[in-house]
C-alpha cells in the first residue's frame, strides 16, 4: 500500500492481525441477498454522519426545539438535505434491518454456532427501534408529541410496575421539556454507543464463524 | 492470601460496585418531583351559559408553575343530569372529539368510540371516559381536575 499507510502501519500494526480476514476469499455460494446487512450498516453510517451534523444546530429545549428544526430546514445551508437524509435513512435502516433478518431466517443462518449472533442482531434491532421512537419526539411538533403520548402510555400498561416505568420514561407525570431532553440524550448518546458495541460484536462473530452456507 | 484468591475477590468487589452504580443510575433517572396531584376546582363558565341539552366542549385556562395551561372538558347535559368528561381517551391518552352527527366521542388515534354517557361503544379503550366533578357556586360553574 501507499507510503503514508505503510509508515503508520509499521508503527500502529493494524494490517498484520487483519490479514486473515482481508485476504480471505468470499464464498462462492453467496448472492446479492447477503448484502442486505451491509446495506443496513451503510444507512447506519449515514445516520451517524448526518446526526452529528444535525446536533450542531438542534436545540433540545422545550421552547427552542421546534424553532431550531424549522431553522435547520429553511435557513441552514443544506440543512434541508441533511435533515431529509437523516429521516429517510432512518426509515431505510429499519427496512433493511428487517430484510436482513428475513434473509438470515430463510437461510437458517441462526443455527449453531450462530445463535449468539442472532441474539446480538435482535438486540441491535431493539436499539434501532428505540432510536426511531426517541428520534420521533425531537421535532417537537404535534405529531411528535402525540406519538410519544401514545408510546409512553403503552409503558403504563405493563402489569404492576407500569406507572413507575411510564414516569421514568417521561421524566415526570406528563410529557414536557424533561422528556424531550432525556429522549435527546438517549437518541444521541446511549443508543448510538450501545449500537456501535453491538455492531462490533455482530461483525466480530461473522468474521469468526464465517458466512453460513446457502439453503 | 494467595494472589489468585485476591484477584477473585477483587473481581467480585468490582462487579458489586458496578451493580450498585447501575441501581443508583436507575434511581437517578426516576423523576424526583412525582407528587400526588390534588383536586383543584377551576372556573369553567357561568351557569347561564350551560348547554340545556347536548354536548359542549369548553376550554379553560389555569396557571401552573408560571405557565398558562389550556385544558378542555366536555360538558354533557342530559335529562336533568349534568356531567363533565375528561377528553383524555382511556386507551393511550389522545384527546377525543365529539361528533355531533353520529352522537359519539371519537378518538383520532386508534378509533375508540364512546357514547354520550362516556361508555365505550367501539374500539380499544378499556374504560369509560373519566368523569370530572362539577361544582356550581354563586351562578358559576367549576370543574375539578387533578393538578
Amino acid at each position: 500500500m501507499g507510503k503514508i499507510f505503510d509508515w503508520i502501519d509499521s508503527r500502529f500494526g493494524v494490517k498484520e492481525p487483519h490479514k486473515r480476514f482481508l485476504q480471505r476469499p468470499v464464498p462462492s455460494n453467496v448472492n446479492y441477498s447477503y448484502c442486505l446487512g451491509g446495506m443496513a450498516f451503510t444507512y447506519f453510517l449515514i445516520l451517524a454522519f448526518t446526526g452529528l451534523l444535525l446536533s450542531i444546530y438542534y436545540v433540545p429545549s422545550e421552547k427552542e426545539a421546534f424553532k431550531s428544526v424549522v431553522a435547520i430546514t429553511n435557513e441552514v445551508t443544506l440543512g434541508w438535505l441533511v435533515r431529509s437524509l437523516h429521516k429517510w435513512s432512518a426509515n431505510l435502516f429499519i427496512i433493511f434491518t428487517i430484510l436482513h433478518t428475513i434473509r438470515v431466517f430463510v437461510y437458517k443462518a441462526y443455527r449453531p454456532p450462530r445463535e449468539l449472533n442472532w441474539m446480538a442482531g435482535v438486540l441491535g434491532f431493539v436499539i434501532a427501534m428505540a432510536s426511531g421512537f426517541t428520534g420521533y419526539l425531537l421535532p417537537w411538533d404535534q405529531k411528535a408529541y402525540w406519538a410519544t403520548e401514545v408510546g409512553t402510555s403503552m409503558f403504563g400498561t405493563v402489569p404492576l410496575i407500569g406507572d413507575y416505568l411510564m414516569y421514568a420514561v417521561r421524566g415526570g407525570l406528563d410529557i414536557n421539556g424533561t422528556t424531550l431532553i432525556r429522549f435527546y440524550s438517549f437518541h444521541v448518546l446511549y443508543l448510538p454507543v450501545s449500537m456501535a458495541v453491538i455492531l462490533w460484536a455482530h461483525f466480530h462473530m461473522v468474521k469468526k464463524q464465517g458466512i453460513a452456507g446457502g439453503l | 492470601m494467595k494472589r489468585r484468591d485476591f484477584l477473585k475477590r477483587a473481581i467480585k468487589v468490582f462487579f458489586s460496585i458496578l451493580a450498585v452504580a447501575i441501581l443508583s443510575a436507575l434511581v437517578y433517572i426516576y423523576p424526583s418531583k412525582i407528587k400526588n396531584r390534588k383536586l383543584h376546582y377551576m372556573y369553567l363558565m357561568d351557569e347561564d351559559d350551560l348547554p340545556r341539552k347536548g354536548v359542549r366542549k369548553i376550554e379553560f385556562e389555569y396557571k401552573l408553575e408560571d405557565r398558562t395551561i389550556t385544558n378542555r372538558v366536555f360538558v354533557v347535559a342530559g335529562n336533568d343530569v349534568l356531567t363533565a368528561f375528561s377528553p383524555v381517551c382511556t386507551h393511550l391518552g389522545c384527546l377525543v372529539n365529539w361528533d355531533n352527527n353520529k352522537k359519539e366521542f371519537l378518538c383520532p388515534c386508534h378509533g375508540g368510540k364512546y357514547n354520550m354517557n362516556g361508555e365505550v361503544i367501539a374500539g380499544p379503550p378499556p374504560k369509560p371516559l373519566t368523569r370530572l366533578p362539577l361544582e356550581i357556586k354563586d351562578g358559576k360553574v367549576y370543574v375539578g381536575i387533578k393538578v
